[in-house]
């Protein structure tokens, strides 16, 4: 079966009131499709946390979502100032999420530490000044 | 497989607003009368309290023929003990309702209640971090959601029964007795703990009736329950678990270490915390108490006292959180005697998908999608579902027409009167032709 379903969702930058909408969405046609509910759980953490970081880092961007027989694949584009440093960017508690961020509970730096847990397999393209792209697969029957 | 609420068709007249305030969308008005899916249906009790024709009603059983026997046993929830004035001591309260006919089991109550909070304290203290927090299993609407709506979750149910159920079976243990014995509840979700208990294959109980069938009966039968009562030295603490945070209290009473414990009232606020939870955003919590009903169970729609009365009331009780060592020595007995556990795991009860094939699923999604498209997306509940997203959705089961929609008819009517504007203009053309 080839037959592939995508759906997209845009992150406004700064929107704290609608940041988990994708999440909550994608949970929605995840559940009608049948998918096992671990890789509907893990999808609602990775696209949660994506939508954070595009929201505070990037000041926006598209979260899409390609489903196919075997493996649910997250792709968060956006065109903010890019990672520095990946390897410190992976490091549980690591955040440059500004002092105003922080007060309002966020950017605690768990972000992609969380999203890496939660998936199979991980990709990040990133380049300063352009933006970064980061794609998460789920497989279905982890193995 | 919901058995705390029935319809009555006859009194129902279609209009609608029930639909809108089920928070899990199970119900819809089909041929002008209301329906509930039943898979999907919480026993919480929203669509009671917002139907003003009395349509849908608690599914109980028929109390005036329990009383009308010799002796009638009952369990009562601790939201029934703090319904009138006189109810703040549930022992002199008992004595009054023996005037009654009514045979309260109320001291194995308490204990139940203390076994049941002492397991949980227990439960939590063999659970490494990774397991925490437990979810507490007291309000039979937030299992039903949880199994529906987080299935995620189940795992993190603590397995503990029902103190209510407890009660009983240490009753039974205790006296020998078998009798037939009627839970006075203050939900349908709680009469449906009777009539079809997660974890465990039979309720201890036979029947369930809600509070305020009895406490009417009561005042109106002259039986003084509306007395001011000294409030009685005996132990409480059992009451608070009918108010938010009191399941919480009596736990960390029992618990070795300091726990954090979240307790939520109110469906709204329940589904943000399991949101929450969901997304692994609560780290460093090791209990989590919800209550479908606003200040927990004291807001049941089926008791009979304005719950910020009986809010007031439990406010004001004193509790005793230290157990003398007689106490103790008896909850560790019933601890030990593993009367509080639950018999089976609770499942998650997911949602049919829109086909078992995914191929398949995927294309009736995006139909789905289609419909809803072109759908005007202001969720007005004349189609007799809750949101356009629930019609698209009940389009592509095959449970209706896009044409349900008001406006769709609308567009297909003016469609059809363009049509026949046309097909006239022609006629006598058509006329002439002939002959």
């Amino acid at each position: 079966m080839t037959e592939v379903y995508v759906e997209e969702y845009v992150v406004k930058g700064d929107s704290f009131l609608e940041v988990g909408e994708a999440s909550t969405k994608l949970k929605g046609t995840l559940k009608m499709l049948g998918i096992p509910s671990d890789v509907t759980r893990r999808a609602s953490v990775v696209v949660y946390e994506a939508e954070m970081n595009v929201m505070i880092h990037a000041g926006g961007g598209v979260i899409k979502a390609s489903i196919s027989s075997d493996s649910l694949v997250i792709e968060a584009v956006d065109h903010g100032p890019g990672i520095a440093d990946i390897d410190l960017a992976m490091q549980e508690g690591y955040s440059t999420a500004s002092d105003r961020i922080r007060e309002l509970g966020f950017g605690a730096g768990m972000g992609l530490p969380n999203i890496k847990r939660n998936s199979d397999e991980l990709d990040i393209e990133t380049a300063l000044g352009e933006g970064t792209t980061l794609r998460a697969t789920l497989r279905f029957e982890r193995g | 497989m919901t058995t705390g609420i029935k319809v009555q068709l006859s009194a129902c007249r279609g209009c609608a607003r029930c639909i809108k305030v089920c928070p899990t969308e199970a119900m819809r008005v089909l041929d002008g009368k209301v329906m509930i899916i039943p898979e999907l249906c919480v026993d919480c009790g929203e669509c009671i309290r917002k139907c003003e024709d009395r349509a849908i009603l608690i599914n109980e059983d028929n109390w005036r023929l329990l009383a009308s026997q010799d002796s009638t046993l009952i369990a009562a929830d601790p939201a029934f003990y703090v319904q009138t004035r006189g109810y703040s001591c549930p022992e002199v309260f008992s004595s009054r309702l023996k005037e009654a006919g009514l045979e309260d089991i109320t001291p194995w109550t308490s204990l139940a209640f203390d076994v049941t909070a002492y397991a949980i304290a227990k439960e939590i203290e063999k659970r490494g971090p990774e397991g925490l927090p437990l979810i507490s299993t007291y309000c039979p609407s937030v299992i039903r959601l949880i199994q529906i709506n987080y299935p995620e979750l189940v795992g993190r149910f603590v397995l503990v029964d029902s103190p209510l159920e407890t009660a009983v079976s240490l009753w039974r243990e205790d006296t020998g007795r078998g009798d037939d014995v009627t839970l006075i509840a203050p939900c349908p979700a709680k009469v449906a703990l009777v009539r079809s208990p997660e974890g465990r294959p039979k309720s201890s109980m036979k029947y369930a009736v809600s509070i305020q069938n009895v406490v009417r009966d009561l005042l109106a039968g002259g039986v003084e329950v509306d007395q001011p009562v000294e409030p009685c030295g005996g132990d409480l603490r059992y009451l608070l678990w009918s108010l938010r945070g009191g399941e919480s209290k009596h736990v960390s009473a029992f618990c070795n270490r300091p726990i954090r414990t979240i307790s939520v009232a109110g469906l709204r606020n329940t589904m943000d915390l399991l949101r929450e939870l969901e997304l692994g955003r609560l780290e460093g919590v090791d209990y989590i108490e919800c209550r479908a009903c606003d200040l927990g169970c004291i807001g049941g729609v089926g008791n009979l006292e304005s719950r910020f009365l009986t809010h007031l009331r439990l406010d004001h009780i004193d509790v005793e959180w230290t157990m003398t060592d007689q106490e103790s020595e008896a909850v560790n007995r019933w601890y030990e005697s593993e009367i509080w556990k639950l018999s089976a795991p609770l499942k998650a009860r997911q949602r049919l998908p829109l086909d078992q094939d995914l191929g398949q699923a995927m294309v009736r999604l995006r139909e789905m999608n289609q419909i809803y498209a072109e759908l005007p997306h202001i969720d007005c509940g004349s189609c007799g579902r809750p949101s356009c997203k629930a019609l698209a959705e009940d389009v592509v089961r095959g449970n209706g027409e896009a044409t349900d929609c008001i406006f769709k008819l609308r567009e297909r009517i003016y469609e059809l009167a363009r049509e026949v504007a046309e097909l006239s203009s022609r006629s006598p053309h058509a006329f002439n032709r002939k002959r």
